[in-house]
C-alpha cells in the first residue's frame, strides 16, 4: 500500500498542486473580501433595524444571501490558498458551516433573545434586560412547580423499563404468535400522543359515560375521576404517556436480547443456575449497555413530555400535571412573553445536559465496575 | 332577494342600489306608501330570507357543507351586484380563522364556494383551535409575517392589528353592501373602527347570556324554586338544593350551575367575568377590569374576589371532574348533553340547543340575561353599595367576531376588492340570520335577527325564539353592560388569570383573596411589559372616556 500523498492537482485533474504565493494571495484576498462584504451586509442590516440608518430593508434575507455567497468564497479561496489541505477542508467546512447556521446561531440568538423583555403585544419591540428573566426565573412558583413534577416523571422511567424489559423477555421467549404480539405490543408507539390524548384522556377517561370510568363504576368505584385529584391526574397522565412509550423500551431491550450469544445462558444452566439466577447473573449484567442507551433515551423524552399534558389537563389541577415544556408553551404561545419563554427554554436546556452528561458519567463508571 | 329578479334588474343595466335608489324615487314621486316595486323587492327579500331558513330546517338534523353552499349560492345576490362574473379570475387569497366544534371555517369554506365558483378567485384556508388562535396571531404580528389576507377576528384584538396599522380600511361600498346600519348598537362604532376608520364585518355579537333548564323549576322541581334564578345568590342555592338529586330528563346526577374550571387559552376568563360583573359593573362606572388611570387592576378588589369565593363556594356542588373541564366541555359535552341545569355561555347553546344532533335538552331550556348581584361594589368610594334592585350587569364577553382584510392586498386593487367581498359576503345582512338561527359559532347581532316571526316560520318554537333571542337583545340593550377592552394584549391578562385561578382552585392559595392578589399581580407585571402609558390611554379610549 502507498503512502504517497495525493496531490490536489490529482485529484480534479486540473494542475492545482500546492498553492504557490500568487494562488495563496488570491485566495486569502477572496476570502477577504467575501469576509468583508458579509460584514458589511450584517452590520447594515443590525443598523438598519436599530434604526441608526434607513437601507428599506424589509427581511433579514440579504444577510442569508451574503452568507451563502461568504460559504463559496471561503470553501474557494481555501482551495486556491491551501492547495491540497484546502481540498481536505473542503471535506468538512460545509459540514461545519450548516452546523453552525442551523445549530449554533440559533441558539446563541436563542440566547440573546432570553436576556431580552420581549412581549409581542408591546409596541417597543425586545429589550435587552441582561439576567433579569433569570433571576425573575428563580421566584417563578410555576417554574419550579413543574420541575418538581419532571422529577417525578422522570423517576417513573425506571418503572416503564422495568415493564418494558418483562414484556421484552416474554417476546424473546418461545410463546405462541410471538410475531403477532410483537406487533400488538409495539402499536401504542405508532399512535401520535395527541390522538392518545383524545382517544384515551378525553373519551375513554371522560368521567361519566367513558368506558374506562363506567368499568371502575361497575367495580364499585362510586364517581371515578382520573384527572380531579393532583396524584391521581399525574398517574393518570404518566401511565397514557407509559403507555406510548413502554414499546419504544421494549424493542430496544428484545434487540438486545436477540443479539445476545445463547451459549452463556446455556453454560449457566449447565452449572446449575436457576431461571432467576440466570436472568439476574447473566441476562441482565449482559443488557446493561443496552439499558442505559433505552433508559438515557427514554429520560430525553420523557423531559420533553408536553403534548399530553397540554391537551388533556393544560397542566391542572392546579399545575399538578403541569410539565417545563407545557408551561413554557403556555408562557410562550399563551402569554406572548418570548423574552422570558427563551429563557426558561434555555435553563431547561442547560439543566438537561448537566443532568444527562452526569448520568452517562455514573452509568459508565458503575458498568465499568459491574464488568 | 330571487335569483330570476336579480337577473332582470341586471338586464336593465341597473345595480342593486341604483335599483333601490329608483324604488324610492318613485316611491316619493307618488306618494305611494306600498309601491309596487318597493313591495316586490321588499317580498323577494323576505322570500329569500324564509327560503335559506328551511335550510334544512329545525328539528331536521345538523346543516351539513350541502346546506351551507346552498345557502351561499342563495345569498350571492348582493356580490354580484357589485362583481361581475370571472372578475376575480386568478385571484389567490388566505382566509385565517377557527375550526371550534367544526363551525366557524368549516362553514365558511362552504357559504365561499359559490362566490368562487361566481368571481373565479381561490381562497386558501389557515383554520386554527381556538386556543391558538391568540398565539398564531400574536406571533404573525411581532415577527412581520402576516400570511393571511382575511381574517376571522375578535374586537379584542383590533388594538393588536388595527392599532399597529396593519389592517385595511373597509371600502364604502363594502358598508352599503352588508347594511352596517342594521347592527345593533354596542357594535356600532367605536367596536370595528380605529382613529375614526373602519376596519370589520361584524359577523357575530358576543355576549354571554344565562341559559337554565326549565325542568329543574316549578311546582315539584327538584330545586324547589318556582322560577329561574335571577340572581348568583339564587344560583348557589340552587346548586345546593339538586345535590344529590336525580336530573328529571336524563336520570343521571343532577347538577346546578357549570363553571368551567379549566383555562381555554384565555377565554376561560370570561366565564369568571360573568360572575363577577355583577358584583364589579358599577353603573356608574364604565371600568369593572381596571383603574383607567392607573392600569391598576380591580381583579382583587372585594368585587371580584366575592365571584372567586362563589366559585370556590360552589365546588363541591360540581361534577365530579369538573376541575377538568374547560368551557367547551360545559357547554357542549355537558350542559347540551343532559348534564347540568344552568350555565353562562354565548349564543351558540341557544342556536344549538334546538339544531345540533347532539343537543337532548333542546325543549326544556330557558334563556335570560347573566343573573344580578344583591350588591355591587364602588370602585370610586370603596365600598359595597345595595341597590333596590339586583344589579345586572351582561357581560359583552369578545365583542362579537368578524372579518378583517389585512394590509397585505392593500397595494393591489383587484385583490383588494376580492378579500373585502368575500368578507362582505360572509357578513351579508340574509347570510347572517342563517348562521344567527344555525350552528355556526355565530350569535344573532343585527336588529333584523330580532323578528321572532321569521324565527317561527323556520320551525323555531315562538316562545323558544323570543325567550333565546330576548335574552341576546336585553343584554345588548343593557345600559349597564360589561364592555370588553379593546387593548393590545388583553388575552395574556386572561392567560395568567387562568392559571393563578387553577391554583386556587386546586386550593393551593389560601383565599379566594390570596388567588385575586396573585392574578393582580400578574397582571401589573404584563402592563409593565406592554407599555403602561399606553396601555391607559387605549383603555381610556375603548371605555369611551
Amino acid at each position: 500500500m502507498t503512502t504517497e500523498p495525493v496531490r490536489g492537482g490529482d485529484l480534479v485533474g486540473q494542475g492545482i498542486g500546492p498553492s504557490n504565493p500568487q494562488r495563496r494571495r488570491l485566495g486569502i484576498g477572496l476570502i477577504v473580501v467575501a469576509t468583508a462584504g458579509l460584514l458589511f451586509v450584517v452590520v447594515s442590516q443590525a443598523l438598519d433595524a436599530g434604526g441608526a440608518i434607513h437601507f428599506g430593508f424589509s427581511n433579514w434575507r440579504p444577510t442569508l444571501y451574503a452568507y451563502v455567497v461568504w460559504a463559496i468564497a471561503l470553501g474557494w479561496g481555501q482551495v486556491l490558498a491551501r492547495g491540497e489541505a484546502g481540498w481536505r477542508a473542503l471535506f468538512i467546512l460545509p459540514a461545519v458551516l450548516f452546523v453552525f447556521a442551523f445549530a449554533l446561531f440559533p441558539t446563541l440568538s436563542g440566547l440573546f433573545i432570553a436576556m431580552t423583555d420581549w412581549n409581542l403585544s408591546a409596541a417597543v419591540g425586545p429589550r435587552f434586560n441582561g439576567l433579569s428573566n433569570l433571576v425573575a426565573l428563580f421566584s417563578d412558583r410555576f417554574y419550579w412547580n413543574a420541575l418538581g413534577n419532571m422529577v417525578f416523571y422522570t423517576a417513573m422511567v425506571m418503572v416503564e423499563y422495568a415493564i418494558a424489559f418483562g414484556l421484552a423477555l416474554l417476546l424473546n421467549a418461545d410463546i405462541k404468535g410471538r410475531k403477532f404480539w410483537r406487533v400488538t405490543f409495539l402499536l401504542p408507539f405508532m399512535l401520535s400522543p395527541v390522538a392518545v390524548s383524545w382517544m384515551i384522556g378525553k373519551s375513554m377517561l371522560e368521567g361519566r359515560f367513558g368506558p374506562i370510568a363506567r368499568l371502575a363504576r361497575w367495580l364499585g368505584w362510586e364517581s371515578p375521576t382520573f384527572f380531579a385529584q393532583p396524584w391521581m391526574a399525574k398517574l393518570s397522565i404518566e401511565a397514557m404517556d407509559a403507555w406510548v412509550s413502554i414499546p419504544f423500551v421494549m424493542i430496544l431491550l428484545l434487540a438486545g436480547l436477540q443479539a445476545l450469544p445463547k451459549e452463556v445462558q446455556e453454560a449457566a444452566r449447565v452449572d446449575g443456575a436457576g431461571p432467576w439466577q440466570g436472568f439476574w447473573q447473566i441476562t441482565f449484567p449482559l443488557m446493561l449497555p443496552v439499558s442505559v442507551t433505552a433508559i438515557v433515551l427514554r429520560m430525553i423524552f420523557k423531559l420533553k413530555l408536553a403534548d399530553i399534558v397540554i391537551n388533556v389537563t393544560s397542566g391542572g389541577p392546579g399545575g399538578a400535571t403541569d410539565t417545563v415544556s407545557s408551561f413554557i408553551y403556555r408562557e410562550y404561545r399563551d402569554r406572548s412573553n418570548v423574552g422570558y419563554g427563551t429563557m426558561l427554554a434555555m435553563v431547561y436546556l442547560v439543566m438537561i445536559i448537566v443532568f444527562v452528561t452526569l448520568l452517562l458519567n455514573f452509568l459508565s463508571k458503575r458498568m465499568q465496575r459491574m464488568t | 332577494m330571487r335569483v330570476e329578479l336579480y337577473e332582470r334588474m341586471m338586464t336593465l343595466q341597473a345595480g342593486r342600489r341604483n335599483f333601490l335608489k329608483g324604488a324610492a324615487a318613485l316611491a316619493a314621486g307618488t306618494a305611494l306608501s306600498n309601491s309596487f316595486v318597493g313591495k316586490s323587492f321588499a317580498d323577494a327579500a323576505g322570500d329569500l330570507r324564509k327560503q335559506i331558513l328551511q335550510i334544512p330546517g329545525v328539528g331536521k338534523g345538523a346543516p351539513t357543507d350541502a346546506d351551507w353552499q346552498k345557502v351561499g349560492e342563495m345569498c350571492l345576490a348582493a356580490t354580484k351586484a357589485n362583481v361581475a362574473e370571472g372578475e376575480f379570475a386568478g385571484v389567490e387569497l388566505t382566509f385565517m380563522g377557527l375550526n371550534n366544534q367544526n363551525l366557524h371555517n368549516v362553514l365558511f369554506r362552504g357559504f365561499l364556494k359559490p362566490w368562487e365558483a361566481y368571481t373565479g378567485a381561490k381562497i386558501n384556508w389557515i383554520d386554527l383551535a381556538q386556543a391558538d388562535y391568540n398565539p398564531r396571531l400574536q406571533q404573525s404580528i411581532a415577527t412581520g409575517t402576516v400570511d393571511f389576507d382575511i381574517i376571522e377576528m375578535g374586537a379584542p384584538f383590533e388594538g393588536d392589528t388595527a392599532g399597529k396599522g396593519l389592517l385595511d380600511e373597509m371600502p364604502d361600498w363594502v358598508k352599503a353592501q352588508i347594511d352596517m346600519d342594521d347592527y345593533v348598537n354596542y357594535l356600532k362604532a367605536p367596536v370595528g373602527t380605529w382613529a375614526g376608520k373602519t376596519y370589520r364585518i361584524t359577523i357575530d355579537g358576543d355576549c354571554h347570556t344565562f341559559a337554565y333548564r326549565k325542568d329543574y323549576f316549578g311546582d315539584g322541581s327538584i330545586s324547589g324554586m318556582a322560577d329561574a334564578p335571577t340572581t348568583w345568590a339564587q344560583v348557589q342555592a340552587v346548586s345546593k338544593a339538586v345535590k344529590g338529586k336525580k336530573d328529571p330528563l336524563t336520570g343521571l346526577d343532577a347538577y346546578g350551575f357549570l363553571d368551567p374550571l379549566k383555562g381555554w387559552g384565555g377565554f376561560g376568563f370570561y366565564f369568571l367575568e360573568d360572575r363577577a360583573s355583577a358584583y364589579a359593573k358599577h353603573p356608574d362606572d364604565p371600568a369593572w377590569l381596571f383603574d383607567p388611570d392607573t392600569m391598576k387592576p380591580r381583579v382583587n378588589n372585594p368585587a371580584w374576589v366575592q365571584a372567586i369565593q362563589d366559585v370556590m363556594d360552589t365546588m363541591p356542588e360540581l361534577p365530579p371532574d369538573q376541575i377538568n373541564a374547560d368551557p367547551g366541555t360545559t357547554a357542549f359535552q355537558q350542559f347540551l348533553a343532559g348534564t347540568g341545569s344552568m350555565i353562562c355561555w354565548w349564543g351558540d347553546v341557544g342556536s344549538n340547543a334546538r339544531t345540533s344532533d347532539s343537543s337532548v335538552v333542546g325543549d326544556v331550556v330557558g334563556f335570560s340575561i347573566n343573573p344580578g348581584a344583591d350588591k355591587v361594589y364602588n370602585s370610586k368610594t370603596g365600598a359595597w353599595e345595595t341597590p333596590a334592585s339586583p344589579n345586572f350587569a351582561p357581560n359583552m364577553a369578545y365583542l362579537g367576531w368578524g372579518v378583517y382584510v389585512t394590509n397585505r392586498v392593500s397595494a393591489d386593487e383587484k385583490k383588494r376588492k376580492a378579500a373585502w367581498s368575500a368578507a362582505a359576503h360572509l357578513g351579508g345582512k340574509d347570510l347572517s340570520l342563517w348562521m344567527a338561527a344555525y350552528p355556526s359559532g355565530f350569535q344573532p347581532y343585527r336588529n333584523s335577527h330580532f323578528d321572532y316571526a321569521e324565527w317561527e316560520a323556520a320551525g323555531y318554537d315562538r316562545a323558544f325564539a323570543e325567550d333565546y333571542l330576548g335574552s341576546n337583545a336585553d343584554s345588548y340593550n343593557h345600559p349597564n353592560a360589561a364592555i370588553e377592552p379593546r387593548i393590545p394584549g388583553i388575552f395574556q391578562y386572561y392567560s395568567v388569570a387562568e392559571d393563578e385561578l387553577a391554583k386556587g382552585y386546586a386550593g393551593q392559595y389560601a383565599s379566594a383573596q390570596a388567588t385575586a392578589d396573585a392574578i393582580a399581580a400578574a397582571w401589573e407585571k404584563i402592563t409593565d411589559q406592554i407599555g403602561r402609558d399606553s396601555q391607559i390611554a387605549l383603555y381610556k379610549a375603548s371605555l369611551g372616556l
